[in-house]
Formats: structure tokens, sequence, C-alpha cells
């Protein structure tokens, strides 16, 4: 670009600066006009229309860092609204490239800083060039609404060692699950990471579904936790009506995560191997299980690994005989990828049914769980 | 500077220049609309309700866009008087002061923004003639 140091010639004459708020956007269309405002009254009378843009958007980036900057340094002092110091400082930190009258005097009073000068200067001789147009008022928000702190709302908080400043906690039954399953076992770290996920999608209905199916799958053998998690991922795969955008991120994440999860609680801790080796023919387990688990949530029948599988083919074939896929999903079980694809064909039939979406709901919980639970049931 | 060692008449003094200054920022009325800066401000987590504080970077980012047009137009005019020592007759086409990107990422450079284009960029008329008029 510093090719054109030494042109010959300057662009021929050309009309005058096109103004086109041709932006699809309302503000930089806004901070172009006030920037040519500006080069205008430092004498420029046109303008290359990419030059424009480039130095209109480098001033709205300047506006950006000086609230970044200014925001930094109030929060660096432990504030949330900014003041008059932390501007200043966000100036002279963006001003440091330049430098500025004083800028290696450390010590120097925010408020007589050479930033501080400058602008004092320029405000005094520079013109006032108002905004060629009036705005409308801009949908700021202004005033944030906080999380009431357990002050405001009035609630002692659950431990001493809380202030009473602090945000309250959500609603109880937002965060219940954890506590219920504490009285189990102790949890490993890979399952609280899992409930704070699970937190967030469940609704209050299906916690009590969800403990239920803990409790039994608690009773259940290892293998039955194994099948959950893949009971969860057809799951979510066969609702392909209600929760298409859960559907999909349940889909890309369930089958990486629960391998990983596997090999995670491998390391972690030797006496899981029990629940290792069902994890060695996971897909298999999986495959086979999740299905009865179904079943087995309705008419809570399922009490151990052989019974799950036997409901499994009896309920699946009189469910899927009018698609004829029967065969199909029993051959799939064995392996993990055409599984899915055979899952996808049952889909319909399971959107039918009245109780997917909790079953769907509790198989997620549940396949988040059975990392942790696997661990769980060892104690057990 | 030495504001440390100042006593309270120092700070006294301190304060009351520096309310003058924000009193001054009321009466100034910069160019960049409030509501434009507020806009902004608040995209990039700031948070005030002070006006005077809109004001005071609405100023700021007025006077930094004066600079860089002002460096800008130095280039301009720079450039203008070696196009008239070599070509006299072609100068006389374009007197006009126009803000190119040349000039505009000369002037930015000195302020920390590296501003590349590419060479064959034409996004107006005037852009598309600059490569046939680069003999040298």
């Amino acid at each position: 670009m510093s090719d054109g140091g030494r042109e010959s010639e300057r662009e021929p004459e050309k009309p005058a600066a096109q103004r086109k708020p041709s932006g699809v956007e309302f503000a930089p269309a806004i901070a172009r006009i006030a920037v040519a405002q500006i080069c205008e009254s430092q004498g420029f009378q046109t303008f290359q229309q990419s030059a424009l843009e480039r130095l209109s958007d480098v001033a709205v980036r300047y506006i950006r860092d000086v609230g970044k900057t200014a925001h930094y340094h109030a929060n660096l002092a432990g504030r949330t609204e900014c003041n008059f110091f932390d501007i200043i400082q966000g100036l002279e930190d963006l001003g440091l490239a330049q430098g500025f009258l004083g800028a290696a005097d450390i010590e120097h009073c925010l408020a007589t800083s050479g930033t501080v000068r400058e602008i004092a200067q320029y405000v005094g001789k520079a013109d006032q060039i108002p905004f060629a147009y009036s705005l409308p008022q801009f949908p700021v928000v202004k005033d944030r609404k906080l999380t009431p702190s357990f002050l405001q709302i009035g609630e002692e908080p659950p431990g001493e060692h809380i202030p009473t400043w602090l945000p309250a906690y959500p609603d109880p039954s937002t965060y219940a699950q954890p506590s219920t399953r504490n009285e189990t076992t102790t949890e490993p770290p890979t399952a609280k990471m899992e409930q704070e996920n699970q937190h967030r999608k469940e609704e209050r209905s299906s916690l009590n579904l969800h403990q239920q199916l803990a409790r039994n799958g608690l009773e259940g053998p290892s293998s039955f936790i194994a099948g959950d998690a893949a009971k969860a991922k057809k799951a979510a795969e066969s609702n392909p009506f209600l929760a298409a955008p859960l559907q999909f991120g349940e889909k890309e994440v369930s089958p990486v995560v629960l391998p990983a999860k596997a090999k995670l609680s491998n390391e972690a801790t030797m006496g899981i191997s029990i629940m290792e080796n069902h994890g060695m023919d996971n897909h298999m387990s999986v495959l086979e299980a999740f299905v009865p688990d179904i079943e087995a949530m309705k008419s809570r029948l399922c009490d151990s690994n052989e019974g799950p599988k036997k409901v499994l083919l009896n309920s699946r074939q009189t469910v899927q005989f009018k698609i004829g896929i029967g065969k199909k999903s029993l051959g799939t079980m064995l392996d993990l990828s055409p599984e899915n694809k055979s899952f996808e064909v049952t889909a319909p039939w399971f959107g039918r049914e009245n109780e997917k979406d909790d079953k769907k709901r509790r198989a997620e919980k549940i396949m988040k769980e059975s990392m942790g639970n696997a661990m769980e049931l060892d104690h057990l | 500077m030495n504001h440390n060692q100042q006593s309270s008449d120092g700070i006294h003094e301190d304060d009351a220049a520096l309310s003058d200054f924000l009193a001054s920022l009321m009466d100034y009325t910069p160019t960049i609309p409030d509501e434009l800066v507020e806009h902004y401000l608040a995209k990039s987590g700031f948070q005030c309700p002070d006006v005077r504080l809109i004001r005071l970077v609405a100023v700021a980012t007025q006077k930094f866009v004066a600079e860089v047009a002002t460096d800008a137009l130095q280039q301009c005019k720079a450039r203008q008087t070696t196009v008239v020592k070599d070509k006299r007759d072609k100068q006389q086409k374009d007197k006009r002061l126009m803000l190119t990107m040349e000039d505009l990422s000369r002037a930015l450079h000195e302020y920390g923004v590296n501003v590349k284009h590419q060479e064959y960029f034409a996004d107006s008329p005037s852009t598309g003639m600059d490569p046939a008029s680069r003999d040298e």
C-alpha cells in the first residue's frame, strides 16, 4: 500500500462525498456521517468511500475500546459502573501509542492528566459542529436488572459462609437434583459436570421421574446404567417432532462424550473396573438395554439385564412390525453406527407416544447420570 | 505534576478544574451523537448513567478522528505538492482535497492502526483510476 507514496497524479475530479447509507445497520451509517462531518471540518472535500468507511470503523472501534478499557479499570477497582477516572485511564491506555503530556509521570493525578488537558484544549478551540440529523433514541439498556441478593429477597443464605449481599440462589427446583444424589453416594467430578449441564435442560416435573429412574438404575445391574446412556441417546434421536433443536445437540454430543467419560472414569478410579468392563462392550449393552429401559420405565419392570433384553425383543417387534424394521433394529443393536439410523427410522413410533417427552427427558438425565452413577453403583 | 505532594489546596484546585472541565463538556456539542456513543459503549460493557461521561467519550473520539483526519490531510497536501512538481497539467484536474486510503492508512499507522487494503481494490471510480496513474 505504500507504493502510493509518490503517485504522480491524484485522482481526477470526483463528485462530493458519497454518503450512501448502504450499511445494513443503522449505527455504522450514523458513525459514517459523523466521521464525514468531522473530516469535512478538518478541510477534506471529498472521500473515497472505502477510506471513509475505514475511518468510521476505526472511530467506532475507538469508542468501543474506550468503553472496554474503562470497564476494565472499573472492574479492577471493584466497581461495576465506570466513572470519570476509569475513562481517563482508558484514554491514557489508548493514547500510549502516541504518548501524551505527562505520560512518564506515574503519580500524577488523573484529573490533570495530559489527555484531559488535550481534550480540554480541543473542546476550547474546536468548532461545534452538531450532527446533521436528529437521531431517535437508541435502544440502549441503561438500567440493568441484577439478580436480587439474599438481602433484598429477605432469604437466609443456605450457608453461613455466604454473605447476604451476594445474589440469591435460583429456585431450589433447578438445583435440587444433586442433593438427592448426594444422599446415595458421593459423585465423581465428571458427574458434577454432567449435572450442571443437566440442570439447564431439566424441568421440575421431570426431576421426580428422574429420581425414580435413578433408583431403578441403582437397583439394577451395572449394564442397566450403561444402557441408560444409550437409551438417552436414542431418546434424543427418537424425538424429531418436539425437540428438534435439542436433538442435534444431543446427537453430536452424546456419542462423543460417552466413550470419553468411560475412559475418564477408567483413569480416575481403578475400583470401577466392573463398570469399565461393561464400558468395553458399552455399545452392546447400551443398544440392547436402552429400548427395554424405556419400556421398563413405563412398567417399572427392569430388574435385571436379562429382563430388559427380553422385553426389548418382544416390545420392539410388536411396536415396529408395521414398519417392518424389527429385524433391522435387532441387528443394529450389535453395531453402534447403524443403530442410529435405525432409530431415526423408528423415531415416528416413539414420537407418537404420549410419554415420549417424559421419556426423553428421563433418558437424557439418566444418560448423563450414568457416567457418574457407574461409580456410584460400584460403591453400592 | 507533583500532585501527590500538594496540599489540600491542590486537591481542591484539581477538583475545581475537573468540575469545570466536565461542565464545559456539557456546553460542547460533539459531532458524534451521544446516542451513538452510548450505543457502542453499552455494547462494550460500559455502563454509567452520567451523561457527561458519554460526552467525554464522544469528545475524545471526535478529537481522535479529527487528529487522524488532520494527519491524513497533511499527507494529502504533501502529495499534492509533489504532484505539482511532477505533472502540472494533470494536477489541474483535481485540486480537491480527497480522503484516500493511502493517506488514511499512513495517518492511522501513527496511531497504531495497521490498515491494509488490496492493491487493486476498486471501491470507486477514483480508486480504479489510481493504478493507471502509477507510472513511477
